[in-house]
């Protein structure tokens, strides 16, 4: 049937198409006769464009004030600056390090990995992340592919907005740093095997061009959790762990104790 | 009747929303305002769209949450748009509500209950849905007329096809009216409609 010799036929058809009521074959038949014909492709867009004014004659409604305040807080969450690193020998350092840190969880068994996730994921994902988690670090081929997709599954985390790896003179991953700016949440997981001594503590800082500046002294325990608000951390480089007297360095100096672990700190980009 | 400055307030704040994307700072402040303004003119009238099509009002203010930030991200998309603005607006509102639909239907089996409900005291009863020509663009105005001569249960099926895109057979589910009828009331509305819609052509 030549349906453009039945104009009446269809343009019915092209109606029914827009609205969305002509289903299964007779829908897939009109498709087909509308990529051929422009004639039957134009009956079929014009309609659609009718259609969509549907939604101009709905009657209005007020909604509730939250909606805004809703978009709002979305708005905001998404306005962090975002930093594109650009410095090329800081990202090949990150992965390196992370290289090496998927070894270590490895030598750890998946359980690091696992706790890793358990750790730094603050939004309700715990379960699922650790399983994707732990099957990337099962499969241990392509160690370049799996680090790309590490730290993709790290910028995914939505509040996790920085992330370094702090590795030792080795290039052995041994601390996990994340920064969750909303909760002004620092979150620091030792993967290496690192342990100071009873009349030691370790200390987190800033490294700044104008100085390094504490972030905060480190507990004894595999997970640890420092408070910091995010003008402490955004444009800072690098993160440096110091070995300090038990309590940390004295306030207002700088380490006083060897560096241990350094490495880049990277905005995720969300 | 048409408001043709209403238009162009909405296309220039679009495209203020738009400009967002060249990362300044500045420029972000101005885009959330135009964006803000933009809400305050629209959401009333998106919002009655999400409403209509999800039937629930705590998920017609999701489907608005969505439909905003949706609209933020792909604001410069409208430029190459021809749709008036609160056309291509309600479009991406219906799409939302759509989505929101189809999750929610693959997450529970009960879902159609509550659907069910809304309708039948909505549509299948005898007051019909008002349209509503307030910042309606010039084609919705001859959408409007037309739609207008027909009874007022076959607009509401013809509305409801399209906002909730369903088919025949869901149409007479959850109307709760036997095929036939749902048949021939969408063909006669879009009989009628096609001689009226030709005049405005």
């Amino acid at each position: 049937m030549n349906l453009t010799n039945n104009l009446a036929l269809m343009d019915q058809l092209a109606a029914s198409y827009a609205l969305g009521t002509l289903r299964g074959g007779a829908r897939r038949r009109f498709e087909t006769l509308a990529r051929q014909s422009p004639t039957v492709r134009a009956a079929a867009l014009l309609w659609q464009e009718r259609f969509t004014s549907i939604t101009e004659l709905q009657a209005a409604d007020v909604p509730s004030p939250n909606v805004w305040k809703r978009i709002e807080n979305a708005l905001a969450a998404q306005r962090q600056p975002v930093a594109v690193p650009t410095d090329n020998g800081l990202l090949t350092q990150l992965r390196r390090s992370l290289s090496r840190w998927r070894g270590a969880a490895l030598a750890g068994g998946l359980a690091t990995a696992a706790a890793v996730v358990v750790g730094v994921n603050l939004n309700g994902q715990v379960s699922n992340q650790s399983v994707q988690l732990a099957q990337a670090a099962q499969q241990a081929t392509q160690a370049s592919q799996q680090n790309t997709q590490l730290v993709a599954q790290l910028a995914a985390i939505p509040q996790i907005q920085y992330v370094a790896v702090l590795a030792d003179d080795k290039a052995d991953a041994s601390v996990l740093v994340t920064f969750d700016p909303k909760n002004q949440r620092l979150t620091l997981k030792r993967v290496g095997s690192f342990q100071e001594g009873a009349d030691h503590s370790l200390q987190l800082w800033a490294l700044k061009s104008g100085g390094p500046q504490s972030l905060g002294v480190l507990g004894g325990d595999p997970v640890i959790r420092l408070t910091a608000a995010e003008g402490q951390v955004r444009e800072v480089p690098a993160l440096a762990i110091s070995l300090e007297p038990k309590g940390g360095a004295p306030t207002g100096s700088g380490p006083t104790g060897p560096v241990l672990f350094k490495g880049a700190l990277l905005q995720t980009t969300l | 009747m048409p408001s043709e400055p209403q238009d162009l307030l909405l296309i220039s704040l679009l495209s203020r929303v738009a400009a967002r994307a060249d990362g300044a700072a500045s420029h972000s402040a101005s885009s959330e305002r135009a964006l803000r303004e933009l809400y305050d003119l629209t959401s009333s009238k998106l919002y009655g769209v999400a409403l209509r099509v999800v039937g629930n009002r705590d998920w017609a203010e999701d489907v608005l949450q969505e439909a905003y930030l949706n609209i933020w991200r792909i604001a410069g998309d409208y430029k190459v748009a021809l749709s008036p603005p609160m056309a291509w607006m309600g479009v991406i509102v219906r799409s939302r509500a759509l989505d929101f639909l189809r999750r929610r239907t693959s997450q529970q089996a009960d879902a159609g209950v509550e659907l069910d409900a809304y309708i039948s005291e909505t549509v299948a009863s005898d007051a019909a849905n008002p349209m509503d020509t307030t910042q309606a663009s010039e084609q919705a105005w001859a959408l409007h007329e037309c739609l207008r001569k027909l009874e007022a249960k076959q607009r509401d099926v013809l509305s409801l096809a399209y906002l909730r895109d369903l088919s025949h057979g869901e149409l007479a589910t959850q109307l709760k009216l036997p095929l036939g009828t749902v048949k021939t009331w969408i063909r006669r509305g879009i009989e009628q409609l096609r001689g009226c819609m030709a005049r405005f052509a």
